[in-house]
């Protein structure tokens, strides 16, 4: 557990997801990059396990107008209209990146990329390689990186930032290798890339990164981060067995054909969104299926029926090959019988708060992806958060590139204050992972898809007593599983503290305890903050 | 809850000299998977125990493992009472985890060329099938060759192949894919048949690059000689004595009333080199009530040719073999060799049956055979239990004669 080990170097990426992966690519065309990340690179985070597609212009009966009306609707107006037009703008110029680098995406019959419908937009404007388009960018992304001069430290976990002795200014990390040891890496620039959060709920799609670390990381060096309540519930994740809960049924599904029907048989979406039935946005499309199985519409397992028997089979097994393979693992052909489905927590559309260039409000603090917030608003349309990995992690890592050279003075108080945590929890009493499932439990049912104050209160609660245990490392490979789980009570407690400060429902939001008279669109209500230092919620003017 | 008691493979190098299975005893949930175990273990009993996770869903290749010996994705992999879970069998860091990154890293990369180039659909339709692979090295871990050669392993193959495909790539790949021990793989299919998705590489990809080696003139000098002595005799191996066609007749009838009739494909080494064992096999048969008809126009299955990339002949070989047993109106096709019946079932449109003599001796049933008293224990041919399949019925032939361990 000793310092001794130190990486000095130009820009440190933190994150091996797709944001991650394409910052460090981009940077590393302007100095010596480093990408740490606490899985193996091409195998962490949520991008490979990205289903469904990748949004982009391509065709010329769509427009990047359309797109963007599509996204800040679907957004509930919520979203910062810049970052939409750079992420409507660029993402056809980043998908035509992947396609040079080997990416192999379906194609149609005349040669060009296939685009399937997505919920929430007025074209077919999802790429897609099968069902795993997400894991086809990231070897894409990946074997880029493999031609580039950037080093990789692999299963090394960050567990805070470093920032510069006399200033705000971030100068790197510290981070814990395999076996538990220090390691201090100092950068000019440093860009948080470490995606959402949403395994603070007992529910969730995400991979064992979702933990939050980025928010926690930034909130604790002073980063202000916007919109924290807005978690997008994904409509559809498996029911049972009971450990496969959660796991996403993609929305390709659905875009494939798909349809949703409650344990009576009833195509219920007409009651929600007569018009865009299952293609409508996530959250409400989740809203219903909560409603419907609140209702006692649901099926035996808690879900309702998502069913793609009357496609042709051969149709499902090119298109969704994915969903078919594993619903067959747990005993279940959807090419006969229909699936069972119900919400998961899916993603974190608030978080760091960017600037175009993926500037955090702090000097030498970079973020793209899921960690940075303000590109999807309330809500996040399908297809949207892999085509923002490429556009803002190309984006953030130009930038951390371009910036100068920063004097890095390693604060010995910052490294001493890291070691006497660490220690802490060598001297600990609590088991980890019983407070984290503590907590998971706690969000689902107090800051899930329907909110009130007293829930809220009564969740933060809870978060903050979390926090305050001491957690025990019975060995120094398990000092890192007493950071991240320290990450997740922060990370919840961000969202409650948000949510209560939201006075609205919006978007994904959802304020059981409020009534409104305002839609969406004239809401008098801009993103909310918070930091170490303030925290609130703007009035919608100030933010447009 | 379902209470299991399993068994784990643990091993810290900074402490033991070997790895040793520890027992536990934990509660599951119904229909946990391999993975939910190790979270029970590590969450309830044993924080120390290390394994590798991420995706949780089958997407990501990070949770390999083996289960009673048989590589798996432990979040896919339905838990069972009684398991035993080990590492790969690859090098191990600690307890489950392998260090897979050092083996990942010698997966070739696409290098574009300089001109944008863009796939067409059709190109994409071929590189799809090797494009489902999640690195988890499953294939890697049970390859007999790359535990005694400097063999990369079937997945990078299977990539060498898929860039091979790419017109956007700007690499040489069969020079590479030769270099990094092509012609080292036995076609034992044991890759495939482990991988989650199910990839064939063997057929898809190791075989489609040794016929481009072919066409580059990489092919290896005694590869090329066998398909030389198969265009001159027919035959892959060359005649030392008397072989089985010009002994045995052109049909042999049962002792007893006729239960079945079948043509025979004798195949190379049976017709050249084991010629006893075949004449020995057509006894039983014809005491078992099958009917043989041996045509003596048979020649090579032409498996050497296609395992090694060369295919220019193949096809004449085919049609032959197809003609000889379909102008006699034979229904069903018998075969010894492993590799012969693993061919003619994968490789062959053929318009008859095709059947492995275990297949059909415990299809009819055999005379009570004398029973030797002695212990015996029975290797698998590669072609016959993975090529097609057959792994009951020879144990169930020998457990007949002697006692099978």
């Amino acid at each position: 557990m000793l310092a001794d080990e130190v990486c000095d170097c130009h820009v440190l990426v933190i994150g091996s997801g797709g944001a991650g992966v394409r910052a460090a690519i981009e940077a590393s065309k302007h100095g010596e990059t480093v990408l740490i990340s606490k899985t193996i690179v091409g195998k962490g985070g949520c991008t490979p396990m990205a289903e469904g597609g990748y949004n982009a212009v391509l065709r010329e009966q769509d427009s990047c107008g359309i797109h963007r009306e599509d996204t800040l609707k679907g957004g509930a107006y919520l979203n910062n209209p810049e970052l939409v037009d750079l992420l409507v703008k660029e993402s056809p110029l980043r998908m035509g990146d992947l396609v040079k680098w080997g990416a192999v995406f379906d194609f149609t019959e005349q040669n060009e990329l296939a685009q399937r419908p997505f919920g929430g937009q007025r074209f077919p404007r999802t790429c897609y390689a099968g069902d795993r388009t997400g894991h086809e960018m990231m070897m894409t992304l990946v074997e880029r990186l493999d031609s580039t001069d950037v080093t990789t430290l692999q299963e090394y976990t960050v567990i805070e930032l470093l920032k510069d002795r006399d200033g705000d200014a971030v100068i790197g990390a510290v981070a814990l290798d395999e076996k538990g040891d220090l390691v201090l890496l100092k950068a000019d620039s440093t860009i948080l890339a470490t995606g959402g959060g949403a395994k603070i709920y007992d529910i969730s799609t995400n991979s064992s990164s979702g933990t939050g670390d980025g928010f926690a990381m930034g909130y604790r060096a002073g980063a202000e981060l916007i919109d924290m309540e807005m978690v997008q519930f994904h409509p559809t994740g498996a029911v049972y067995p009971y450990d496969a809960r959660g796991r996403l049924v993609t929305e390709a599904v659905r875009g494939e054909g798909g349809i949703l029907k409650n344990a009576k048989g009833e195509r219920f979406m007409k009651k929600y969104d007569p018009e865009r039935m299952e293609l409508s946005t996530r959250d409400v499309v989740a809203r219903a299926i909560a409603t419907e199985i609140m209702q006692g519409q649901g099926t035996a397992h808690g879900g309702v029926y998502l069913d793609v028997t009357h496609l042709p089979g051969e149709q499902i097994e090119t298109r969704l090959p994915v969903m078919l393979e594993q619903f067959l693992r747990f005993g279940v052909d959807i090419r006969t019988t229909p699936m069972e489905v119900a919400p998961t927590a899916h993603h974190v559309m608030g978080g760091l708060r960017i600037t175009p260039h993926g500037q955090t409000t702090l000097p030498g603090l970079f973020a793209c992806g899921e960690v940075a917030g303000g590109v999807h608003g309330a809500n996040r349309l399908g297809g949207n958060a892999l085509a923002d990995t490429q556009v803002f992690g190309k984006r953030a890592g130009e930038a951390a590139g371009k910036e100068g050279r920063r004097r890095k003075s390693v604060d010995r108080e910052q490294v001493g204050a890291q070691l006497g945590r660490l220690a802490g929890f060598c001297a600990g009493n609590t088991n980890p992972a019983l407070v984290k499932r503590d907590l998971q439990l706690a969000m689902w049912q107090g800051a899930g898809i329907f909110r009130n104050a007293g829930d809220l209160e009564e969740t933060l609660a809870t978060a903050n007593q979390l926090s305050a245990v001491h957690l025990r490392a019975v060995s120094d490979r398990n000092l890192a599983e007493c950071c991240i789980v320290q990450n997740m009570c922060c990370t919840a407690s961000l969202v409650c503290r948000s949510a209560l400060l939201r006075p609205e429902s919006r978007g994904a939001h959802v304020r059981t305890d409020i009534t409104q008279t305002h839609d969406a669109e004239h809401s008098p209500f801009g993103h909310t903050f918070i930091s170490l230092s303030r925290e609130g919620i703007e009035p919608r003017e100030m933010q447009q | 809850m379902k209470e299991f008691t399993i068994r784990v493979s643990r091993f810290d190098p900074d402490e033991d000299k070997a790895p040793h299975l520890e027992t536990y005893t934990v509660k599951v949930n119904e229909g946990a998977r391999v993975l939910n175990v190790l979270h029970a273990i590590h969450d309830e009993l044993d924080p120390t125990l290390s394994y590798r996770y991420s995706c949780s869903s089958g997407q990501c290749g990070s949770c390999a493992v083996r289960v009673n010996g048989e590589p798996v994705l432990a979040c896919m992999e339905e838990a069972r009472d009684g398991m035993t879970i080990e590492p790969l069998h690859l090098d191990v860091k600690k307890d489950l985890v392998t260090d897979l990154v050092p083996r990942l890293e010698q997966i070739a990369s696409l290098v574009a060329k300089k001109d944008t180039v863009l796939p067409k659909k059709a190109d994409i339709d071929a590189m799809k099938p090797l494009k489902d692979c999640i690195e988890c090295l499953c294939c890697v871990s049970v390859c007999p060759a790359v535990d005694v050669t400097k063999f990369l392993g079937p997945t990078a193959m299977r990539q060498e192949m898929r860039l091979a495909l790419d017109p956007r790539d700007s690499g040489d790949r069969v020079p590479d894919a030769v270099r990094d021990g092509l012609f080292t793989c036995t076609s034992c299919q044991a890759c495939w048949k482990v991988c989650p998705k199910e990839i064939e590489i063997p057929g898809k990809a190791i075989e489609k690059l040794r016929a481009r080696a072919n066409k580059a003139g990489l092919t290896l000098p005694r590869h090329l000689e066998v398909a030389a002595l198969i265009k001159e005799t027919g035959r892959s191996v060359p005649r030392t004595a008397e072989s089985f066609l010009e002994k045995a007749g052109g049909t042999i009838e049962p002792y007893g009333p006729v239960k079945a009739t079948v043509g025979f494909f004798v195949g190379c080494m049976y017709n050249l080199r084991q010629q006893q064992s075949a004449l020995d096999a057509m006894e039983v048969l014809r005491r078992n009530g099958i009917r043989v008809i041996i045509p003596k126009e048979q020649i090579c299955c032409g498996s050497p040719l296609i395992r090694t990339g060369q295919l220019d002949y193949v096809d004449t070989l085919k049609k032959r073999n197809i003609e000889t047993f379909q102008s006699r109106k034979i229904g069903t096709v018998l075969t010894m060799c492993a590799g012969c019946g693993s061919t003619l079932k994968n490789d062959y449109k053929t318009p008859f049956k095709v059947i492995d003599i275990n297949e059909l001796l415990t299809q009819y049933g055999i005379e009570p055979p004398a029973r030797l008293p002695i212990k015996a224990t029975y290797h698998d041919p590669c072609h016959l239990l993975r090529g097609q399949g057959v792994r009951d019925q020879p144990r169930e032939l020998i457990r007949q004669v002697v006692d099978l361990v």
